[in-house]
């Protein structure tokens, strides 16, 4: 059997146990989803009445019904929240049995995002083509190249923000506060990857600070790509962003999993 | 037993004095005692845990910084939002906190925990204990650190007041501690419907999301939110009056007689949380009628 | 050697946090916390050869498990060798963990919303099990553990002996040379259990695989283990034969007796050390050597309807060799 062929397998295997899980779990999964929309439609509701007496540096309110709903899409598609598992699988011992098996504990996690990605996406765009109908406002173009190019940004987006929060995971091996760094990259998360509002309407030199870093790849950059927002040179150097960035958090990540067995195996678990 | 008990009775209305209650809530002296004695226990274990004290006020901290900035990001595009100033959203920013602590520190440890007792079968051990399950359930368990959130967000509405330049009256404040307490009773009561679900829905584990995603909107005045969903905060899922009204009562957007109002609407929340308890618990037990 | 266990020297040692107990203590270890090594385990060495069945026996905290996690790579020793199936477990990687299995009792592995048949083909799929192997190996499986009713039932329907079988099968799909099971049988009822040591012995059989086996219930031990590896606080005290560490510790052999009438308690007790008088029932302890001659001169002195000479209970000698050592020496 070629090495190829084994990794198809594993991966079909794993798959296909995750979808069958979240199967089980469908009523739980539609509640997070829940929550996960609130957020994005609340800041709508408020940029909305903000919008009402003209368009705010350029967003007028149909383009934050837009910015809004993509980025409800491409957040789903991208989230990651391995790093909460990770956290509770180091310390409730659950990693033992894991680590025991001939294979790296990233790829259950990997076919697991593969899996819950894939059913959440389906409701939110089921729930997007729904409001289309009747609300104009967030309606996209269909044009096979931007969805093309959406696509590749979603992609590199989800890898860049699975190592994320895989290696702040595994901060779990030194310190029981993870959880509180993770909390602590979320919350400046909600400004500088634009889950409040594009990056367009903060203040120049917080949007300046936002660019040196990785957050906007990890979402405005997707959304703005489907929402044809980014254009032109601003595509080249976003997909060039992306593509840094997720290497440096690969290499973070291969870092703190080569240095975190070794702890695990020196302190136990 | 009359002694050993508070007594409350709701009196039906406009009937003649010494008609039966429409329902009676008695909290029995021991009742306090067994808190005590839970909440005892409970500081015994959290004080071990080292600096669980310090990360829990610097994460409130933290939530509370984001959420001045996100305001900071909204208002340096608008003067007013939903006709409020800047630091009157403040003053309803630190009320948002100060219930979060509520919630945290009181009500998700307790009675957010009830799906999975459901689940677990733990429920039956509580209701074969001597005591009322809902008052136990929703009450056992304290985060007592989030209990810090109280000052925090008090402390932030304080501010926020003093940076108005207003200097609330004495019945302003009056009315601002009874609507303060009345968000409290209303928050509780949609956390006891919500998590009544659990008894319908068994296998679903993370009914208490539900309630942050209904809590959300209360970040914000209703004001600023269009009509429709306007009527949706005050009349259907009341969040208006856990946020808005109290913060509108201590900046003297709405007059004193306010908390008249939100006495009300608390009172009828938590005969509501009762009622529905009640029914859940009756299906739960598999008892008639 | 290639599928055998070796260790030599063996040693573990963890530094832990102190904290009194009670508010005052707690508050202490806020401002001030205190550390202390903790030696899990003490320079242990033995050797088990393919195809053996050991049993590993120690009470709570006597250094098992850790050992255990370092037999399968999970740590790595403070000091000392270890090489199990040829590979130093630590650095073996995907290779060696192809050639070991581990089930743990009290944790599971099994996917728990779904049949335990998907959980197989994962596995299949993660140890790279050829179909045809896989069909024969399920099918064997499934004989000896009698799943065929609950191969499609959800994990969380099944009893916990159910459970267990499964696990083991889960296990087994990839056919290891050594099998680390710790507490298979905790919290099974009585048939749950003989069932699993019946199929362990009808597997070792077969496939002569190489199996290192925690337990407590001391009839793990006796049916399925000739060889037992005795560690308490973190040093080996026995390692041989069951019947050898039995005449080693227990010097003592039990008379029981259904006696007629007649018989009392003082005449009993002139006999032996007398540990149980409940008409007519009695249990007499006479050293071993005497039992034959003691019992001899019973019948004949007293009305006795019944005897029998017992051995002292596997547990008594167990114990006996933890609190006491089996060198008389206290560890």
């Amino acid at each position: 059997m070629s090495r190829a062929a084994g990794w198809a397998r594993r991966y079909g295997a794993l798959i296909r146990n995750a979808w069958l899980v979240d199967l089980q779990y469908r009523a739980s999964i539609t509640l997070w989803l829940l929550w996960g929309v609130t957020e994005p439609a609340v800041a709508l509701g408020i940029w909305w009445t903000i919008a009402g007496d003209g368009p705010v540096a350029g967003y007028a309110r149909a383009d934050f019904a837009r910015y809004f709903f993509a980025l409800m899409l491409v957040n789903q598609l991208t989230i990651a929240w391995d790093s909460w598992y990770l956290d509770s699988w180091i310390r409730e011992g659950e990693l033992n049995f894991r680590l025991a098996r001939p294979l790296h504990p990233a790829h259950e996690a990997v076919a697991e995002n593969i899996a819950y990605k894939a059913r959440t996406a389906g409701m939110i765009l089921v729930v997007w083509l729904l409001v289309a109908l009747a609300w104009p406002a967030v309606r996209l173009p269909l044009q096979p190249g931007r969805w093309a190019l959406t696509a590749l940004a979603v992609l590199l987006a989800a890898a860049m923000r699975f190592f994320i929060s895989f290696t702040t995971g595994l901060l779990a091996f030194w310190t029981t506060r993870a959880t509180a760094i993770m909390d602590l990259h979320a919350g400046v998360s909600l400004f500088l990857s634009g889950r409040i509002a594009p990056l367009a309407l903060l203040p120049p030199a917080v949007a300046g600070a936002a660019a040196w870093l990785w957050f906007p790849y990890m979402l405005a950059f997707p959304v703005e790509v489907l929402t044809g927002a980014a254009y032109g040179a601003a595509l080249g150097h976003g997909f060039a962003g992306q593509v840094l960035w997720l290497g440096v958090w690969i290499a973070g990540y291969r870092l703190a999993w080569s240095r975190g067995i070794k702890r695990y195996g020196a302190v136990g678990g | 037993m009359r002694s050993a008990e508070l007594q409350w009775k709701i009196e039906p209305w406009g009937k003649p004095r010494g008609t039966k209650p429409v329902m009676t809530l008695r909290i029995p002296h021991s009742a306090f005692r067994i808190l005590g004695a839970l909440w005892r226990l409970n500081l015994a274990e959290e004080l071990q845990y080292r600096a669980n004290f310090a990360a829990s006020v610097l994460g409130t901290l933290f939530w509370i910084g984001t959420a001045l900035l996100t305001l900071a990001l909204f208002f340096g595009h608008t003067t007013r939002l939903g006709g409020w100033d800047y630091w009157e959203v403040v003053v309803l920013l630190g009320v948002f906190n100060a219930l979060t602590g509520v919630v945290e520190a009181v009500l998700r440890p307790g009675i957010g925990r009830l799906a999975a007792e459901v689940r677990s079968g733990s429920l039956d051990l509580v209701l074969a204990k001597p005591v009322d399950a809902q008052g136990f359930v929703s009450f056992r368990r304290l985060d007592i650190w989030r209990l810090a959130d109280i000052p925090l967000g008090l402390g932030l509405a304080g501010y926020a007041l003093a940076r108005l330049g207003r200097v609330p009256s004495v019945a302003q404040l009056a009315a601002f501690a009874v609507a303060l307490v009345a968000a409290a009773v209303v928050v509780y009561t949609i956390w006891v419907v919500l998590m009544s679900l659990a008894f319908w829905f068994v296998s679903v584990e993370n009914l208490s999301v539900l309630f942050d995603a209904v809590y959300e909107g209360a970040r914000y005045p209703v004001s600023a939110y269009p009509t429709a969903l306007r009527f949706v905060f005050v009349y259907l899922i009341p969040i208006a009056w856990t946020t808005t009204i109290p913060a509108s009562a201590l900046t003297g957007r709405l007059g004193p007689g306010i908390a008249l109002a939100a006495a009300a609407v608390a009172g009828l929340a938590f005969a509501l949380a009762r009622l529905v308890w009640r029914m859940a618990l009756k299906r739960y037990t598999g008892a008639s009628g | 050697m290639a599928s055998g266990i070796t260790a030599e020297r063996l040693s573990k040692t963890f530094r832990v946090k102190v904290r009194d107990p009670g508010l005052g203590g707690a508050l202490r270890a806020l401002v001030r916390p205190r550390y202390r090594d903790v030696h899990a385990v003490r320079e242990v060495t033995f050797r088990i050869e393919p195809g053996e069945i050991v049993g590993f026996l120690g009470p709570n905290g006597a250094g098992k498990t850790t050992t255990l996690k370092m037999l399968t790579g999970l740590l790595h020793p403070t000091t000392g060798r270890v090489e199990v199936a040829g590979f130093v477990p630590w650095t073996g990687g995907p290779a060696f963990k192809r050639r070991i299995a581990l089930v743990l009792g009290n944790r599971q592995q099994l996917v728990w919303d779904l049949p335990p048949e998907e959980t197989f083909q994962l596995n299949r799929a993660i140890y790279d099990v050829p179909e045809a192997d896989y069909r024969e190996r399920l099918a064997e499986l499934v004989a000896l553990l009698q799943l065929r009713e609950v191969l499609e039932k959800p994990v969380r329907q099944l009893s916990l002996g159910e459970r267990m079988k499964c696990e083991l099968a889960a296990a087994l799909l990839h056919r290891p040379p050594i099998l680390f099971l710790d507490e298979p049988t905790l919290g099974l009822d009585v048939t749950a259990q003989e069932a699993i040591r019946g199929f362990l012995i009808a597997y070792r059989e077969r496939h002569g695989a190489t199996v290192l086996l925690t337990s407590h219930y001391m009839q793990d031990v006796t049916a399925l283990a000739s060889r037992v590896l005795i560690i308490n606080r973190g040093r080996l005290l026995y390692d041989g034969g069951l019947d050898a560490l039995v005449a080693r510790i227990a010097r003592t052999k039990r008379i029981e007796l259904v006696l007629g009438d007649g018989a009392t308690a003082e005449a009993l007790a002139a006999f032996g050390e007398l540990k149980s008088f409940r008409f007519p029932n009695a249990v007499l302890e006479v050293p071993r050597e005497e039992a034959a001659a003691t019992s001899a001169r019973l019948l004949a002195a007293l009305p006795v309807a019944d005897l029998s000479i017992e051995d002292l209970p596997i547990e008594d000698v167990i114990r006996r060799a933890f609190t006491d050592g089996v060198e008389e020496d206290d560890a």
